[in-house]
């Protein structure tokens, strides 16, 4: 795999800014996806355990990123926190591709009456504030990663549809499809071998925005109090907690975990924009 | 010659008629008191939780209203410690009792008139408190302090004269005139509907009309406005009561309050600091409190606080086995939950009865903290162990109805697994929905507090472990001794009599384990420099006409 | 297509799309694993007090009566009864929507002024430093979380600075009371613009005082979208002929820039504005819990809280029917600005 990665790298890095933006913003997400992965080995304390300092501590060279108010080790709970909102993101954005691609391939490539009345659906859905319908969602469905993961993909479903829609309708008129078609192929093979293909670099795009913007629903939705439950660390959580912590002065509370999730939703943000200059060249470029 | 004498004699004139007039002007200056604010801004978390009608209201902040809009009989003086010295005539000038303790006589203050004019006297005694106990609203004051289980009558001797007349002699009686719950209701706005009194007679909250919306009257203050969306106030107002019968006094020091809410104690700790507030009262962050008593411009009040105790739910497992109740009693770790979550700034509480008051003893200490090798040995032969373990769900409420629910959770679970052979879920609600999980009794164990009603130790006992007072609680435990004892204590006037009562009371709760007693806290309010007024003594209650600002 | 016919068409397609939303809010509520009242009650422990709820909110008819019910409710403006208290819920919602609808207007005005002035600036110093940074700007404040970003401003402007109040919509009694001439009495709800018809000036500048933070921080968290659409459209517009030819004429740069291109991207900023207006909404859930501002978000949360199904169906529909109200009148205005997408 590497192999083929340092090359890809190279010419990415050759396209210029976006290109950069590509990189840098692979970069963080990869480094947080990391330090999650290996977090049990490299948190100095379990970032569970309560009294391990003493209670509210400022960051010091014994604790680096401070206590919370029960005494938490916030280096550890930092280094361990992101597992949440990644496994939150990624299972929503699985879910989005599970159905929203086939749906969009499927209603774009049948046309008719049919499509019509799907892309009605989704433009409802689509129109509607995600924040708000994901609370309803995650109101019926109870607390929990793997709900409040559900409840964002059902926001996130009509983007992938949309997108993968307008590009097959645009490739459906290209001649060689028409060929195909002509030709009598099936359905299915004219889908998997020519259309999808086209498809992959803007669903690469949707992805990546759907997962910052998942990151930061999983944040609003545990700011209202439908987080997960309280002793598993979370960048989320130590959010909320550290803002009633902020007015007395214990600024670390809430300022890492802050700041990782900006990081993190940064990461998927720059790389959904620099791919998106990548594949749209503009006049300019 | 002349004209030399002349002028010297005029300058001396000028120069003591300058002085006298510097004189006088520096001692005007000097003399006249600050002027006081008109309107005073006082910023909350709380909001009513039902609404402003004794009959039903039983919660801290519904009462602190009510305590502004009413009046009572007697009253407790401010800086109160609760001895019987401390108690001040309100509406009721004088009072007595009967040797046998079972009839009290209050001579009441002539004068005092209602918003429209009409006298208040006897009869609107008997209709108050005939209403609260007829009404008997399962989730008021009148049932959970158990007013019918004392009171058998009460009689208009005369116009200003009226007899309670009890089922049998109430060491508390007169800490009960002075309770929210016996404030005295003006009848014209608090009628009675059918032919008897019924719960669908409680004065509710209603839309655009404030004076309407409570059954008070008499007091310091009226309600000017408030206004309220889907049970989470948004404004409230009080405006001083030109009728009050105590405003030759200059009661209410501060004409106009205007009450801001806030979401959280976050909110409401950046409001008082930035000046947004002139006195900022419940709740506030323990490390708020702590960065506040630093800060120049700020002044932090305290006084004796509420306390808070675990409930286990005792109809079913796994806390239907009294050994359980009490191997979970040895296991928590007071001192760590004081000390992490609160900075040493409580107190441990190893009785349900309050540091301080009569019949207080230390009884909980016997089954001790983070005691675990006495949990071990009770969980022993239930069949836990290491390696099958206790398990429980602890719930907490996350409104912030009581200071940092989630981190004493956090401590408690983490002191009770320290023991090795407990293992606890942690689940929370919000207050609402916390409130009817308890009615649900879907709770294996639950934090809650208390604010004294009455300052007597029955108030901490009846309401907890008496089979009928009790029933709020939704724990299901019942002991006829337990009752006997409470009924003893309670009828009792001598006070050895009565601390020997509560201390075996005391040590039969240590032997049924039904409820556990974590810590006492302290009560805070933070206001502007300029603020004077605040008391926060023993009562516990927030007395709204005494505080003002000077400009 | 001429505009009148557009506007039927896009109409009539509005209707659908609000039924498939009140059908999908009914159907997350009652079909989705969970019984409003079920949940309500959280365990059926009360079978007796669950029924009375049950008949009380007309749950316990059969699921194609109740669908019949909700929808036509919804058409009277009956959006049900709260399960707190049974009392009508489109009551509250009316009364907690204009606190919010403020909010996002003005929300909205920061976040297009803001990202419309940066993204000019931006491209007219393409690729160079000041370009870059803007635009790294617009990105990171949309990835900050709204309610960290407000309690930072709380913090420097309420606290540090104390130069604006940090919570709340304004001090009650102090609230303007809209046109009142004789016995007519007329208000919005809108604190802007009531001050404004009261003719009370400080009214006024006391609501913008407190209105000023909450949008700030919903705006900034937006602007940058702006920022990127009216950058990309700027520069595709500077090129055009048009352009280079009014700057041959010797117009002055200024001139150019704001008068010819501007107005090209104004369409499309337009139709940005409709579709951010749902970001919007949700943004504000956010924004008012963080500043204690009474309105339909913060509704909308402690409803939640209590596990009140009605009401919280309700607010959902609300929104939800906003939302299409709102892109179904950008959309028409851009049908009425601009003739080609009617074809």
């Amino acid at each position: 795999m590497l192999s083929h990665l340092l090359p890809g790298l190279a010419s990415l890095a050759k396209r210029g800014l976006a290109g950069w933006l590509v990189i840098f913003g692979g970069i963080l997400v990869s480094v947080v996806v990391v330090m999650t992965i290996v977090s049990p080995w490299i948190a100095p304390h379990d970032p569970s355990a309560i009294n391990v300092g003493q209670p509210l501590s400022p960051p010091s060279s014994q604790f680096p990123f401070g206590t919370d108010d029960v005494g938490r080790d916030m280096l550890s709970r930092i280094i361990s926190g992101g597992g949440i909102m990644l496994q939150v993101a990624i299972l929503s954005v699985i879910v989005c591709l599970m159905i929203g691609v086939p749906l969009g391939l499927f209603s774009s490539h049948t046309g008719g009456v049919i499509d019509r009345f799907v892309s009605l659906i989704m433009d409802s859905v689509y129109a509607f504030p995600g924040l708000i319908l994901a609370i309803a969602i995650a109101l019926v469905l109870g607390r929990g990663v793997i709900n409040m993961a559900l409840s964002i993909a059902v926001v996130y479903v009509p983007s992938y549809f949309r997108v993968i829609r307008s590009q097959v309708l645009s490739i459906k008129e290209m001649p060689y499809v028409e060929a195909a078609n002509a030709a009598g192929a099936r359905k299915r093979t004219v889908l998997s071998r020519y259309i999808l293909p086209n498809v992959v670099p803007s669903i690469a795009v949707v992805a990546t925005v759907n997962f910052a913007d998942a990151i930061l629903t999983a944040a609003g939705l545990t700011f209202i109090g439908m987080g997960v439950p309280v002793n598993v660390p979370d960048w989320g959580w130590d959010l909320t907690n550290g803002r009633r912590l902020l007015p007395s002065g214990a600024w670390w509370v809430i300022t890492f975990p802050g700041v990782m999730i900006i990081l993190l939703a940064l990461g998927f943000t720059l790389m959904g924009e620099g791919l998106s200059e990548l594949l749209s060249p503009r006049l300019e470029q | 010659m002349k004209d030399a004498k002349a002028v010297s004699k005029m300058v001396i004139v000028g120069v003591l008629i300058v002085v006298i007039v510097i004189a006088g002007v520096v001692g005007y200056y000097l003399t006249i008191p600050s002027k006081l604010k008109e309107t005073l801004i006082m910023g909350t978390t709380d909001s009513v939780e039902s609404c402003l009608d004794t009959a039903r209201a039983y919660d801290y902040f519904g009462l602190e209203i009510v305590q502004a809009l009413g009046s009572p009989l007697v009253a407790y003086k401010p800086g109160a410690t609760g001895v019987e010295s401390d108690f001040i005539p309100q509406l009721a000038t004088s009072w007595s009792v009967s040797d046998d303790g079972l009839h009290w006589t209050f001579n009441l203050r002539q004068g005092v008139k209602y918003d429209d004019g009409t006298e208040f006297n006897a009869t609107d005694v008997k209709y108050t408190f005939e209403r609260g106990m007829g009404i008997a609203d399962p989730d008021g004051s009148f049932v959970g302090i158990g007013y019918s289980d004392f009171i058998e009558s009460i009689t208009v001797v005369s116009t200003y004269v009226v007899e309670f007349n009890l089922k049998r002699p109430f060491g508390a009686f007169l800490s009960l005139m002075a309770y929210q719950g016996s404030y005295i209701v003006d009848p014209k706005y608090a009628p009675m509907h059918g032919t008897s009194w019924n719960v669908s007679d409680v004065v509710v909250y209603k839309d655009g009309d404030p004076r309407g919306s409570n059954p008070m009257g008499l007091g310091p203050y009226t309600l000017k406005s408030w206004t309220r969306v889907a049970g989470k106030d948004t404004e409230m107002s009080l405006q001083a009561n030109p009728n009050y019968w105590d405003a030759s006094s200059g009661y209410p020091k501060t004409k106009n309050i205007v009450i801001k809410f806030y979401a959280d104690s976050a909110d409401l700790a950046l409001a008082i600091t930035a000046g947004d507030v002139d006195v900022a009262y419940r709740q506030l962050a323990s490390t708020d409190i702590t960065s506040m008593k630093s800060n120049n411009n700020l002044k932090v009040w305290n006084g004796p606080g509420l306390i808070q105790y675990l409930c286990m739910q005792e109809k079913s497992l796994p806390f239907n086995n009294t050994k359980i109740r009490q191997a979970v009693a040895a296991a928590i770790n007071r001192t760590a939950l004081v000390q992490t979550v609160f900075q040493g700034d409580a107190e441990e509480l190893y009785s349900m009865i309050p540091i301080g008051m009569l019949g207080h003893t230390d009884a909980f200490k016997t089954l001790g903290d983070a005691n675990y090798s006495y949990t071990k040995q009770l969980l022993a032969p239930l069949g836990y162990n290491e390696n099958n373990k206790l398990v429980f769900t602890l719930w907490y409420e996350t409104s912030g109805h009581y200071p940092q629910s989630a981190q004493q959770a956090l401590v408690l679970k983490s002191s009770l697994e320290a023991s090795g052979v407990i293992s606890v879920y942690l689940e929370s609600r919000d207050w609402a929905a916390y409130r009817t999980a308890r009615q649900q009794e879907i709770m294996h164990s639950y934090i809650l507090g208390w604010y004294p009603d009455y300052i007597d130790p029955d108030d901490y006992i009846y309401p907890f472990v008496q089979s009928s007072g009790g029933s709020w609680l939704h724990q299901n435990y019942a002991n006829p001794t337990m009752d006997r004892l409470i009924e003893w204590a309670r009828g009792n006037t001598t006070e050895s009599a009565r601390a020997s009562l509560y201390g075996q009371i005391n040590d039969l709760m240590v032997q049924d384990c039904p409820i556990i007693p974590i810590y006492q806290g302290y009560a805070y309010a933070v206001s502007r420099t300029n603020v004077q007024g605040v008391y926060l003594d023993a009562t516990q209650t927030w007395r709204l006409w005494l505080i003002y600002a000077t400009e | 297509m001429t505009l009148r016919t557009y506007i039927i068409s896009r109409i009539l397609l509005t209707i659908p799309m609000i039924f498939i939303l009140l059908t999908t809010v009914f159907l997350i509520l009652r079909v989705l694993p969970g019984d409003p009242v079920l949940l309500h009650f959280e365990k059926m422990e009360n079978p007796a007090a669950m029924a009375a709820m049950r008949a009380q909110l007309g749950l316990d008819k059969p699921l194609w009566a109740q669908y019949f019910d909700y929808v036509v409710g919804i058409f009277r403006g009956d959006l049900g009864k709260s399960m707190q208290d049974y009392s009508p819920v489109a009551q509250q919602i009316f009364s907690a929507f204009p606190a919010t609808l403020e909010l996002a207007i003005c929300s909205m005005i920061i976040a297009v002024l803001l990202g419309v002035f940066l993204g000019v600036e931006s491209s007219k110093a393409y690729n160079k430093p000041k370009d870059q940074v803007i635009r790294v700007f617009g990105i990171v404040t949309y990835a900050i979380p709204v309610f960290f970003l407000g309690m930072i401003l709380q913090l420097i402007f309420g606290v540090g600075l104390h130069w604006l109040p940090v919570g709340g919509r304004i001090s009650p009694t102090m609230e303007p009371t809209g046109l009142n001439i004789g016995n007519l009495h007329f208000s919005t709800g809108l604190f802007t613009i009531d001050s404004l018809l009261e003719g009370n000036i400080y009214k006024f500048v006391l609501t913008l005082k407190y209105l000023l933070l909450p949008s700030l921080t919903l705006g900034l968290v937006l602007c940058g979208i702006f920022i990127r659409l009216t950058r990309s459209n700027m520069l595709e517009t500077l090129r055009l002929d048009f352009v280079t030819a009014a700057k041959a004429r010797g117009l002055k740069e200024s001139t150019v820039t704001y008068s010819y291109a501007l107005r090209n991207a104004f369409l499309p900023v337009l139709t940005m504005m409709g579709l951010q207006f749902a970001m919007l909404l949700a943004g504000a859930v956010l924004t008012e819990t963080t500043f204690s501002w009474p309105g339909l978000g913060r509704y909308l949360v402690d409803r939640i809280n209590f596990r009140d199904y009605t009401a919280i169906q309700g607010t959902v529909v609300v929104f939800g029917i906003f939302v299409s109200i709102v892109s179904l009148a950008i959309d028409l205005l851009y049908a009425y600005l601009d003739p080609r997408i009617r074809l």
